[in-house]
């Protein structure tokens, strides 16, 4: 089973997107584990430990913060797992983003498209089965 | 089978212009009460007395006789960003384009969890500080947000969203007003202390225990019906909980359960009478959605439902304590990101419902409200929707235009039943504190708005431009406000914060951050204390730090 590690890099609280694509992911078949609203740094280690084969942040700040989170994934040597995103972001935000290979999904996105995304994204990572 | 968007299944075909069609639509409110294709007198329950005129018991009808002929609702914007000098900046914006009062909102990240900026919390993420509202270090930033508005003649809303800064905040702000030397008895306006905000909506980390949160208002409610006749001690907010799930009924009955224990926790003390400070708490804030007809219906029977709950169960014999009045915010999650000036016509709609409902004050959410605080443009727009609304429309005319109307007089009772049952459902549960402590609320908005996208996902639920009436059209896009990185305004407010510590009387700091810990360990009002740490410029870390040493935290129920 694939594992997705969904997180809050800002401390805002707000919890419908994270309820919403963490239903979708658990009803596709992954295992999801919330993370709550982490650090950058926290991010990475949380990410580390949990092995997970993608990572799904809810952004409510800004974007420099999520930059720190991929420089810090880099770092680590841990930039070969997957990211996606989503919660208030502007369409620059968005274009920032998947310049860095975040896959962005605004409100308003489908089911279809966020679970097929995860499901891309962790296609080729191994899951400890195959 | 022709499956289209509108929540009804055309089926069969054209036929020479003919087309046959079964609507299997079953029509329903929100909140899923049903509705006919139309209402008459039998409609209305024959005991169902909304009263005769606004103004009166049961308030059904309207909070005031004359309504917005003698008072306008209160253009109220929810506002702030950056140094303690933006924000001040965008007050004085608001306020020369005819804003009616102010909310100063404050840093999400430093003000509601306490934090000074060189918190590690705050440091990793100092690109943030300033984005979600002001940041201060202390009573000094205060004055530079209060500088040159004139605190005496506005009604304001310092700020205090959640229950722990409620007290920091609105302590710097009575400060301003004392060293202005105004009178605090004459100072109008609001604090928030939102249980809603905090421990549903959107429950953050650090944040004081439910039952710590409850002695803190209580003591805000004594000590401002005391000292403030004006002021509403703590604002019982919906919005939160209802933008996070919770449908028109679950919102009423969750507010008004957490009114009762309000009001049972300020009872049992027994420094008060239920009359001296019922009024005070009567000031709520709910949430209006595209749901027209339910929304305004729900605003009648919130102010019947205070108002009996005031006169059954705790015998509140004055009439004009058993008003309510309400400020509603227009559904932020209602707001698309696709088309975004689509918005306009949504604040609109659920601004014009609010005022169908007899509100007494209105925030409309941002067009851009899906990607980011808002724009410049968009901030006026929700000011001048409101505007238009008051000045062009007649609308402030006539109370209650609603009222009478079968139809919106069943949904007006059905609307209490509903609430009135649920009430009982959260008192089987052992009352409003339990069920946000076990996290039952929290499943109970999740249920509510899995259902809500599963509808939007089906189509059942029509969002032009989201998924009905899609276009690809660039005019139609907004930018969405970007602002500047935080970075420059933590390094401004670490340089505050630098100078505060360096600059003030450290020995009475100390005494007075020591004072507050003894205070919170025992079981005096802490309002005075906390009043005395920001006078002796403590930080907001550091008070937060005392309560965060002597009162511990609260781990949210989040179970997804």
């Amino acid at each position: 089973m694939k594992r997705v590690l969904i997180v809050k890099t800002s401390l805002d609280g707000h919890w419908r997107g994270v309820a919403v694509v963490t239903r979708l992911l658990r009803d596709a078949g992954f295992e999801v584990i919330y993370g709550g609203e982490l650090r950058p740094t926290e991010i990475c280690i949380t990410a580390a430990e949990e092995a997970v084969d993608l990572i799904g942040l809810n952004i409510g700040g800004r974007i420099e913060v999520v930059e720190r989170t991929l420089d810090e994934m880099t770092a680590r040597g841990i930039d070969d797992i997957p990211v996606f995103a989503g919660g208030t972001l502007t369409p620059r935000g968005v274009a920032a983003l998947e310049a860095r290979g975040v896959r962005c999904f605004t409100p308003g996105s489908t089911a279809e498209e966020i679970v097929a995304t995860a499901r891309e994204l962790t296609a080729t990572t191994f899951d400890g089965i195959e | 089978m022709l499956p289209l968007h509108h929540g009804w299944t055309v089926r069969g075909s054209r036929k020479g212009g003919d087309t046959e069609m079964t609507e299997e639509r079953a029509w329903h409110t929100t909140s899923g009460i049903p509705l006919k294709p139309h209402y008459s007198a039998e409609d209305v329950p024959v005991d169902w007395d909304p009263g005769a005129a606004p103004g009166r018991s049961p308030f059904v009808r309207g909070a005031y006789p004359e309504m917005y002929r003698s008072q306008l609702w209160r253009i109220f914007q929810l506002s702030g960003y950056g140094d303690p000098a933006d924000m001040n900046e965008r007050l004085k914006f608001l306020l020369a384009a005819g804003e009616t009062g102010i909310i100063v909102k404050h840093d999400r990240m430093t003000d509601d969890h306490l934090y000074d900026v060189d918190h590690p919390e705050i440091v990793e993420r100092r690109e943030d500080v300033g984005l979600t509202g002001t940041v201060t270090v202390g009573l000094r930033d205060y004055e530079t947000i209060m500088d040159g508005i004139p605190i005496e003649e506005v009604y304001t809303k310092p700020g205090g969203g959640v229950p722990q800064a409620a007290p920091y905040t609105q302590s710097c702000f009575w400060s301003v007003a004392l060293n202005r030397g105004l009178d605090w008895s004459d100072i109008r306006g609001t604090g928030q202390s939102d249980f809603f905000l905090t421990y549903v909506g959107c429950p953050t980390r650090e944040q004081i225990p439910p039952e710590a949160a409850l002695r803190f208002n209580i003591d805000l409610i004594e000590w401002c019906t005391e000292r403030m006749p004006k002021w509403v001690p703590v604002s019982i907010a919906g919005y939160n909980g209802a933008d996070s799930g919770l449908d028109a009924v679950q919102e009423l009955g969750a507010v008004f359960a957490n009114a009762i224990e309000y009001i049972d926790a300020t009872l049992a003390r027994g420094n008060l009478d239920v009359e001296d400070f019922v009024y005070g708490i009567g000031g709520m804030n709910f949430r209006t959605t595209m749901d027209i007809f339910e929304d305004a219906a729900k605003l009648r029977a919130a102010r019947k439902i205070w108002s009996d709950l005031l006169l059954k169960r705790y015998g509140v014999q004055d009439e004009r304590a058993r008003r309510l009045r309400i400020h509603i915010v227009t559904a932020g999650s209602y707001m698309t990101y696709q088309e975004p000036v689509n918005n306009i016509v949504r604040g609109t709609v659920m601004a014009l419902t609010a005022a169908l409902g007899g509100t007494q004050s209105l925030g409309v959410s941002g067009y851009d409200e899906a990607m980011s605080i808002p724009g410049d443009h968009a901030h006026l727009m929700s000011i001048r929707i409101q505007q238009i609304l008051q000045e062009e429309t007649n609308l402030a005319a006539v109370a209650d235009p609603l009222g009478g109307s079968h139809y919106v007089e069943h949904l007006t009772s059905e609307i209490e039943q509903r609430v009135l049952a649920y009430m009982d459902e959260i008192a089987s549960r052992g009352g409003f504190a339990a069920v946000v402590d076990d996290g039952w609320l929290i499943q109970e908005a999740a249920r509510t708005q899995a259902a809500f996208f599963d509808d939007i996902e089906s189509g059942d639920r029509p969002i032009v431009g989201v998924n009905t009436h899609t276009i690809d059209d660039p005019l139609m896009t907004v930018e969405g406000f970007e602002g500047r990185s935080g970075a420059e305004t933590w390094e401004r407010a670490m340089t505050r914060l630098a100078d505060i510590r360096r600059t003030r009387d450290e020995q009475t700091t100390r005494r007075a951050l020591q004072d507050l810990r003894t205070t919170l360990a025992g079981d005096d009002n802490i309002v005075p204390a906390v009043m005395d740490a920001v006078q002796a410029d403590a930080t907001i870390g550091e008070i937060g730090e005392a309560f965060r040493d002597v009162l511990g935290d609260w781990r949210p129920p989040i179970r997804f």
